[in-house]
C-alpha cells in the first residue's frame, strides 16, 4: 500500500464519525440546587455533513455547541474531532455567533485575518487567504470597511469568513441568522449552502427555526426539553435547492413542529416546564 | 389647501443639521453669544460694585496685553513664562498618572480577585481632595515637583476607575470569538482587551484633564516659589493687591483649560469613531 493509499484510507475512515460527541453531561450549579442541563448526549457526525440541532427554548442547544467549541467545560463526556480529543477552544472548531461577535475596531479584512494573525501566519499569506475568503462570502470590495458600516447580513458573512479562514474541521453555528430579517435570512441560508458545499465543511447548526433546519440540513437532531435528550434524528436526503412550499417540505416541517410542541405543552394543556 | 402650503424653498437660509459648515457656524454663533453675555454681566456687576477686587473686563484685557508683552515687574516673568511653567508641570503630572493608572487599571480590570482586594484601598484614598496632599508633597518633593504630584493624583483616579470599567465592560462574545479563533491569554489581552478598553481610557483622560487643571492652579498657590499661573495669582493678590492681574491669570486658566479639554474631546471622538466603539 502506498502512502497516498494509506492517507486516503484514514481520511475515509475518519469521514464517517468524523466528530464524535460521547456521553456529554452538563450540570450547572445554581444557588444550592444542581440543574441538569444535559444528560448522556451522544452524537456522531460525518465529514462534510450539515447537521442542525433544534429543540424547545432553553433546552440546552447552545450549551451543547459551546461544549463542542470548548467554551464550556462538560461535567463529563468527551468530544473528539478527527480522532483527536478536544480540550478547551481551538481553531480546529470555528464558531459563528448569533450576535456576530465581530471586533468593531478592526476592518473586515483584519477581522477575517484574526485567526491567522494569532497563529503566526506571515502577513502576505494572511492577506491573500483573507481576501480569498472575503471574496467567497461575497464581500469583495468591502475589505477595508469597518464593521459598523455593514448590514446584519454582511456582518454575518464576515463572521463566516472569519471562522472559515483557518480551515477548521467543523464550523459551529449558534443561531447565526437569528438576528437577521426573514428575507436576509433566506438569502444567507442559500449562501451558507453554497459556501460550505464548495469548501466541504462540516457544520453543526443550532437554530430556533424549523423551516431553516429543514431547508439546509442533511440531518436534524430534535431534542427534548431540559434535561435534553435526543428525541429523534431525521435524515433529509433531498437535493438542494429545496422548495419550501413543496408538499414533502411542509409535511416534514409540520411533523417536527408537532414534536417540539409536544415537548412544550403539558398533558393538562399548560405550557412551560415541570416545576 | 394644505398641499400648496409648502414652505418656499431657496429664499430663506435654512439650517441643515447634516451640513458640517452649518453645524460649526451654529455652535460657534451660540458660543459667541453666550460668552458675550457672560462678559456683559461681568462688566455690569464690576461697574455696579466698584470693588478693587473686581475690575472690568476691559481693565483685565489691558492687563493681559501688558503681562504677555512686558511681564510682571515684581517677578520679571511674562505670562508666557508662567504658562510654560504650569504646562510643563501639568504634562509631567499627566504622564505620571498615565503610566501608573493605565497598566494598574488593566491588571485590576482583568482580575476580579485583585480588584476586589484593591477596591477598598482606592475607594478610601479617592475621595481625598488632591490638593490636601500638596503640603506633604511640598515637603517630600520640593516646590518644583510638588504641583506635578498633585496633578498626578487628580488625574490618577478618574483614569484608573475608567480603565478598570473599560476592561470589565468587555463584550464576552468578543472573548469567546478570540478563544475559538485560537488566541491565547496574552493575545486576547493585547488584541481584544486592550482595544476594547481604549475608548474608556480616553474617557478617563478626558475627565482627568479637567480635574488636572483644577489641581495645578491650586497646588501652585500653596508653593511659595517657582512661578506658574497659580503662584502668580496668589502672589499678586496676597503680596501686591494687584487684583486685575489675578483676573488676568484666571482668564488664562480658562483659555488653557478649554483648549486642553477641547483637544481631548476631539481625540476621543476621533478614536472612538475610528475604532467603531462608543464608551458613552
Amino acid at each position: 500500500m502506498t502512502q497516498t493509499d494509506v492517507a486516503r484510507k484514514t481520511s475515509q475512515t475518519s469521514g464517517r464519525d468524523f466528530i464524535k460527541v460521547e456521553n456529554l453531561k452538563k450540570v450547572f450549579k445554581k444557588d444550592d440546587r444542581e440543574v441538569v442541563v444535559l444528560n448522556d448526549f451522544s452524537l456522531s457526525i460525518n465529514k462534510g455533513e450539515l447537521i442542525s440541532i433544534v429543540g424547545p427554548s432553553g433546552c440546552g442547544k447552545t450549551t451543547i455547541l459551546r461544549m463542542i467549541a470548548g467554551l464550556v467545560e462538560p461535567t463529563s463526556g468527551t468530544v473528539t474531532v478527527d480522532g483527536k480529543c478536544c480540550q478547551g477552544p481551538g481553531p480546529d472548531r470555528g464558531m459563528v455567533f448569533q450576535d456576530f461577535a465581530l471586533f468593531p475596531w478592526r476592518s473586515v479584512r483584519k477581522n477575517v485575518e484574526f485567526g491567522l494573525e494569532v497563529a503566526g501566519v506571515p502577513k502576505a499569506e494572511r492577506r491573500e487567504r483573507a481576501e480569498r475568503y472575503i471574496k467567497s462570502v461575497g464581500l469583495a470590495g468591502f475589505e477595508n470597511a469597518m464593521v459598523h458600516e455593514l448590514s446584519g447580513g454582511m456582518k454575518q458573512r464576515v463572521g463566516i469568513a472569519r471562522a472559515l479562514v483557518t480551515k477548521p474541521d467543523v464550523i459551529l453555528m449558534d443561531e447565526p441568522f437569528g438576528a437577521l430579517d426573514a428575507q436576509t435570512r433566506n438569502i444567507m441560508q442559500t449562501e451558507l449552502l453554497r459556501i460550505t458545499d464548495k469548501t466541504d465543511t462540516t457544520v453543526i447548526f443550532v437554530t430556533h427555526s424549523v423551516d431553516e433546519a429543514v431547508y439546509i440540513s442533511d440531518r436534524i437532531v430534535i431534542l427534548t426539553k431540559r434535561p435534553a435528550k435526543i428525541k429523534e434524528v431525521i435524515d433529509i436526503p433531498w437535493p438542494h435547492p429545496r422548495d419550501r412550499s413543496s408538499q414533502e417540505f411542509t409535511a416534514l416541517r409540520r411533523k417536527i413542529l408537532k414534536m417540539l410542541e409536544s415537548e412544550n405543552i403539558q398533558p393538562d394543556g399548560s405550557t412551560g416546564t415541570v416545576a | 389647501m394644505a398641499e400648496t402650503e409648502n414652505k418656499p424653498s431657496g429664499v430663506v437660509l435654512k439650517y441643515d443639521e447634516n451640513n458640517p459648515l452649518h453645524h460649526f457656524l451654529r455652535s460657534a454663533g451660540i458660543a459667541t453669544v453666550s460668552i458675550l453675555t457672560l462678559l456683559l454681566v461681568w462688566w455690569f456687576v464690576s461697574l455696579a460694585l466698584r470693588n478693587p477686587a473686581l475690575p472690568t473686563p476691559i481693565e483685565v484685557f489691558e492687563a493681559l496685553i501688558y503681562l504677555f508683552t512686558v511681564g510682571d515687574t515684581m517677578s520679571s516673568l511674562t505670562m508666557w513664562d508662567n504658562m510654560s511653567i504650569s504646562l510643563q508641570r501639568f504634562a509631567v503630572g499627566f504622564l505620571m498618572a498615565f503610566v501608573l493608572a493605565v497598566p494598574l487599571g488593566l491588571v485590576l480590570g482583568s482580575s476580579p480577585k485583585l480588584n476586589e482586594f484593591a477596591t477598598p484601598i482606592y475607594e478610601l484614598i479617592r475621595p481625598i481632595a488632591p490638593i490636601a496632599w500638596a503640603p506633604i508633597f511640598l515637603f517630600m518633593f520640593g516646590a518644583r515637583t510638588s504641583p506635578s504630584m498633585v496633578v498626578a493624583i487628580g488625574i490618577f483616579f478618574p483614569l484608573l476607575t475608567n480603565t478598570i470599567f473599560g476592561v470589565t465592560k468587555i463584550d464576552p462574545s468578543h472573548v469567546d470569538a478570540a478563544k475559538t479563533l485560537g488566541a491565547n491569554g496574552l493575545q486576547r489581552f493585547l488584541k481584544v482587551t486592550l482595544p476594547s478598553g481604549i475608548p474608556y481610557i480616553m474617557n478617563g483622560i478626558r475627565i482627568g484633564l479637567g480635574v488636572g487643571w483644577m489641581c495645578i492652579v491650586a497646588a501652585e498657590m500653596i508653593v511659595p516659589i517657582g512661578g506658574g499661573i497659580g503662584y502668580f495669582i496668589s502672589i499678586q493678590a496676597q503680596q501686591y493687591m494687584q487684583y486685575t492681574y489675578c483676573w488676568a491669570g484666571i482668564v488664562v486658566i480658562c483659555i488653557l483649560g478649554l483648549l486642553t479639554t477641547t483637544l481631548a474631546d476631539r481625540v476621543y471622538k476621533l478614536i472612538t469613531r475610528r475604532m467603531g466603539i462608543d464608551a458613552d
